[in-house]
């Protein structure tokens, strides 16, 4: 194999590529990155067995062929050549090594035969559709922190991407859990995803393919199957492989009749959360929610540094209530939301919190309260 | 096969199997004889390991010459009243010994009852009978026992080597001496150390028969219990948590003398001890349980190192509660190991170079120990921190001059008040090397561990602030259902209201199942099937749990780590002072949270004897 390519072309493709690589590896030929060039251009594939990225580079052929190059370093010394430098990438005849050159720079690298790189790819895929990677990335991004780190669970360590008919209307729906709170993020399903299995997408590919998503109005095709989903972003494919599991029945968990309705703006409440919980150093901070008509009362207590009491105006017209929780769990939400209004609907202290936003409907938070 | 009934030596050697087990058990159950019996002195001669000879002689009451023609019968016994077994006020009762092992060895019988004028003899091959004849013999019983399990030879192939069944011996007399202090313990044989205990009498008797089975480190280190509740007294002696031991065999249990080994007791010690001690770490310590017989049941085992309380939870409680109360008013009493360390490292004399353990016994000889410093008083006394400790001072006094450039010398500057140096951790003087404090006190001087110290201050606050809070709990989404065995979820249930106070919130879910529903907040995100698979193994195991609290003070302990001061910051005399007026203030403060003493104490005497002034 022998190929010349900008290097900037070089650069763009293997930062794609490289990230899925594990710095440490039992099999060594995942620490590589498969290069192949054939055709117009060259072709970088890198795994780590549960991700596949694959992505194409113009570039100058001589002879074809393919190799496996160390990953993490190729991008390395790519990143430090000149810039605007040309690179060539040529392997000796025996296949066992590789001699980068650009202009005085040479790198003799030790490589490992195209042969033996594992291909996850195989299989059929049963649906196919396209999406916007706005929309993508907006199911993504707002539902992945509350993808739970717990790894017993494994089914809850991704995005539960599935389609419902709600009012008639078939839904593409993201849903995320740790069990302490819950996220579900709506989008009209886009045509070929009706009868999708639902699938569970891991977390690295979660944010792998934001990552990817370079063009927001571009459109992603998306194909899944029961085992894996494959999503063509711009040049890059990536597969991934799906969490085996079942993910549990959310629904069940979302209350519907919660009919006690606060409505506060989210910016001013976000800094109060921020501000009461200044004064409680431990992981579980928990701050108080008493609320009564027209009024919010924030407060935080611990009993080796202080309190804080915040008030703040709000719109609510149902019987005073007290609530608590998580400071980080409520902040990580008003994260989220992106109107003016944060909108809680209530029940009870000891019951589950529907927290929604004015302006967008499509995206519903649940969050369980502590009890203090 | 048609059914028929056992003759009495098969029957015989059957019971034996339970009761005699090994060479110690036989020593075990004639020297309970011979404490029934009321006898101030017993002897006990034993050669090779048990098997060829055991010799037990008594100077208590006797038999007359018609006890002991019944004695080798099966359940005859003198010592239950009445036929009342609930009301069991010596070490035996089920009249089953002498038969058992009369049945599996050659066994002579020699006694003098107070009213007899001579001594009468018996003797008994592995079941066989001879006449009784007149013999000589003071007031007491002789019990010779021949070729053990001569007549079981399956058994006998089972048997340890000499050695550990010698050692087995001696860790049964050690049992029974620490309870009866009153008697003189004897112990000889051809192939075996000796071990001899003189009968202590008055009001300190248990400490010092303590002292003398246990080596008198034990005697330094330990606070005396003494707490009543009903009508269950729980007296004895723990250990400080800094002197502490890799393993549980260090702790004697008693229950109306008896010596036990009983789950639930150990159980509660384990609770006692949670927060001082490192996991794998055990606490040293020998404790008597008086309470009526009717409230305890002896007769679960015929070895009898298990019994049962009719009421469990209140012993527990007594045990937990008593020796945590006398921790707390033992206060910032650090071990004096670490002090007697010390000296010993410093000694400038070829002492040095021999183990810690050594120095500790040439040590003790030299203030007129009593007779006798037993063979177990081992390396395990000492954590192996200690050993670093002690090689840490050792380094010092070798290598650093007196003027250390580092030495902060600020602190001698401060003028010294003579009310401060009254207090128990005396005035701060210097510190050394940024991380010791040295102290002045009216009568020796203190070194103080900062990091350990400040750590141990911030460790208890920060679990006094989570107690007073109250332990917010997070509420989950879907419970997390977790599916054990049917006896691990009735446990789990029993206890559900002890994990509640923590946060952790469980039920009852279907036969084979239990739902979590609420977590600690502190934890985050909680394996739960892991944590309550662990509380069921707890429970199993121990009758109890501490697991949730131990992994909340894990987090507060981490969190303490984070906030104390390191070693490495040069403090002012000021900031010395106030932690040692804090440490003096906060209980438990005398070691950190593996157990490791946060400070150690010379006195005067002792440097003075450096110095050769004493």
């Amino acid at each position: 194999m022998k190929v010349t390519l900008e290097r900037a072309n070089l650069l763009k493709s293997l930062n794609h590529v490289h990230r899925v690589v594990e710095r440490r590896n039992t099999i060594p030929i995942l620490s590589n990155v498969l290069v192949r060039a054939e055709g117009e251009g060259l072709m970088f594939k890198a795994t780590d067995l549960d991700i596949e990225v694959l992505e194409s580079a113009p570039a100058m052929i001589q002879t074809a062929g393919g190799t496996t190059i160390p990953a993490l370093m190729l991008y390395e010394i790519v990143r430090k050549l000149r810039d605007g430098s040309e690179i060539t990438l040529e392997t000796n005849p025996d296949q066992t090594s590789l001699v980068l050159t650009s202009g005085t720079s040479t790198f003799n690298l030790q490589v490992l035969p195209e042969s033996d790189f594992p291909d996850i790819t195989a299989g059929e895929f049963s649906h196919k559709f396209t999406m916007k990677a706005a929309d993508l990335k907006k199911l993504f991004e707002r539902a992945q922190f509350a993808i739970s780190t717990e790894e017993t669970r494994y089914y809850l360590n991704g995005i539960y991407l599935h389609t419902v008919e709600v009012e008639g209307k078939l839904i593409l729906r993201a849903v995320a859990t740790d069990g302490h709170r819950l996220a579900q993020l709506d989008m009209s399903a886009p045509s070929g995803s009706e009868g999708m299995p639902g699938i569970i997408v891991p977390r690295k590919a979660v944010s792998e393919i934001q990552k990817l998503i370079e063009d927001p109005e571009a459109d992603i095709e998306i194909e899944v199957s029961d085992t894996k989903i494959r999503l063509n972003i711009g040049t890059v494919v990536l597969t991934s492989k799906l969490i085996d599991g079942t993910f549990p029945d959310y629904q069940r968990v979302i209350p519907q009749g919660n009919d006690k309705e606060l409505r506060v703006d989210c910016t001013e409440f976000a800094q109060a959360v921020d501000r009461v919980s200044t004064v409680s150093s431990d992981r579980g901070r928990a701050v108080k929610l008493a609320v009564s008509e027209g009024l919010l009362v924030l407060s935080v207590s611990s009993p080796d540094s202080g309190s804080a009491v915040e008030e703040l105006p709000v719109s609510y017209n149902a019987e005073p209530l007290e609530i608590g929780f998580n400071a980080k769990y409520l902040l990580d939400i008003t994260n989220q939301l992106k109107s003016d209004d944060v909108i809680f609907k209530l029940a009870e202290g000891q019951a589950p919190a529907v927290i929604e936003d004015s302006a967008d409907e499509t995206a519903l938070y649940v969050l369980m309260p502590m009890r203090v | 096969m048609i059914i028929r009934r056992l003759d009495d030596s098969t029957v015989n050697r059957i019971a034996a199997g339970e009761v005699i087990e090994r060479p110690a058990s036989v020593v075990k159950e004639l020297l309970e004889n011979a404490i029934d019996a009321n006898c101030s002195r017993v002897e006990i001669v034993t050669a090779g390991g048990g098997k060829n000879l055991i010799r037990v002689t008594d100077d208590g009451h006797g038999m007359p010459r018609d006890d002991l023609d019944l004695c080798v019968e099966r359940h005859c016994t003198s010592k239950l009243d009445a036929n009342d077994i609930t009301d069991i006020r010596s070490l035996g009762f089920r009249g089953e010994a002498l038969p058992s092992i009369s049945s599996v060895a050659r066994v002579k019988i020699t006694t003098r009852h107070r009213h007899e004028d001579n001594a009468w003899e018996l003797q008994v091959d592995g079941g066989e009978r001879s006449d009784i004849r007149p013999a000589a013999l003071s007031v007491g019983t002789r019990i010779e026992i021949e070729d053990l399990f001569f007549a079981t030879p399956a058994r006998l192939k089972f048997l340890k080597s000499d050695r550990s069944e010698n050692n087995a011996i001696s860790d049964v007399v050690k049992r029974l001496a620490m309870a009866h202090p009153d008697i003189r313990f004897s112990l000889n044989g051809p192939d075996r150390s000796a071990l001899e205990y003189s009968s202590v009498e008055g009001s300190g008797a248990y400490l010092v028969r303590l002292g003398q089975v246990m080596g008198r480190g034990f005697r330094e280190n330990a606070v005396e219990i003494d707490a009543v509740r009903d009508d269950v007294r729980l007296t004895g002696f723990a250990g400080l948590p800094t002197f502490n031991r890799g393993n549980g065999l260090q702790q004697f249990l008693f229950v109306n003398d008896r010596p036990v080994r009983d789950k639930m007791m150990l159980g509660a010690l384990r609770g006692a001890y949670a927060d001082f001690l490192a996991r794998g770490r055990h606490p040293v310590v020998a404790l008597f349980i008086d309470c009526p017989p009717a409230e305890v049941d002896v007769n679960v085992h015929p070895t009898k190192a298990d019994v049962r309380f009719r009421d469990p939870a209140h012993i527990r409680g007594l045990i937990v509660g008593a020796i945590r109360k006398a921790l707390q008013d033992a206060g910032h009493r650090s071990s004096t190991v670490g002090g007697d360390n010390t000296v010993s490292a410093l000694r400038p004399d070829g002492l040095r170079n021999s183990s810690a353990v050594n120095d500790a016994g040439a040590w003790s000889k030299s203030i007129n120990r009593p007779l006798h410093m037993p063979d177990t008083n081992g390396a395990g006394m000492m954590s192996p921190g200690y050993q670093d400790r002690n090689h840490g001072f050792e380094e010092q006094s070798v290598m650093a001059p007196v003027s250390i450039p580092s030495a902060d010398a600020r602190a001698g500057e401060a003028p010294v008040e003579l009310s401060i140096e009254a207090l128990p951790l005396g005035a701060a003087r210097a510190q050394i090397h940024e991380n010791y404090i040295v102290a002045q006190t009216r009568d020796g001087m203190i070194i103080v561990d900062q990091h350990a110290a400040h750590e141990r201050l911030v460790y208890e606050k920060l679990k006094n602030a989570m107690l007073e809070k109250g332990i917010a709990s997070q509420i989950l989404l879907i419970p997390d259902i977790i599916e054990l065995d049917e006896v691990d979820a009735d446990r789990l249930a029993a206890n559900a209201k002890d994990f509640e106070q923590f946060g952790l919130v469980l039920e009852r879910f279907g036969p084979g199942a239990i739902a979590v529903r609420e977590t600690p907040a502190i934890l985050g995100e909680v394996n739960t099937t892991a944590l309550v698979q662990d509380l069921a193994d707890e429970l199993a195991e121990w009758d109890s749990s501490s697991l949730v609290k131990e992994r909340l003070d894990h987090v507060a302990a981490t969190m303490a780590c984070h906030g104390s001061i390191r070693s490495g910051r040069r403090m002012r005399s000021e900031e010395m002072n106030a932690l040692l007026r804090e440490m003096e203030a906060t209980p438990h403060s005398g070691q950190c949270n593996h157990g490791r003493p946060t400070y150690v104490e010379l006195k005067l005497h002792d440097i003075e004897r450096l110095f050769g002034r004493h």
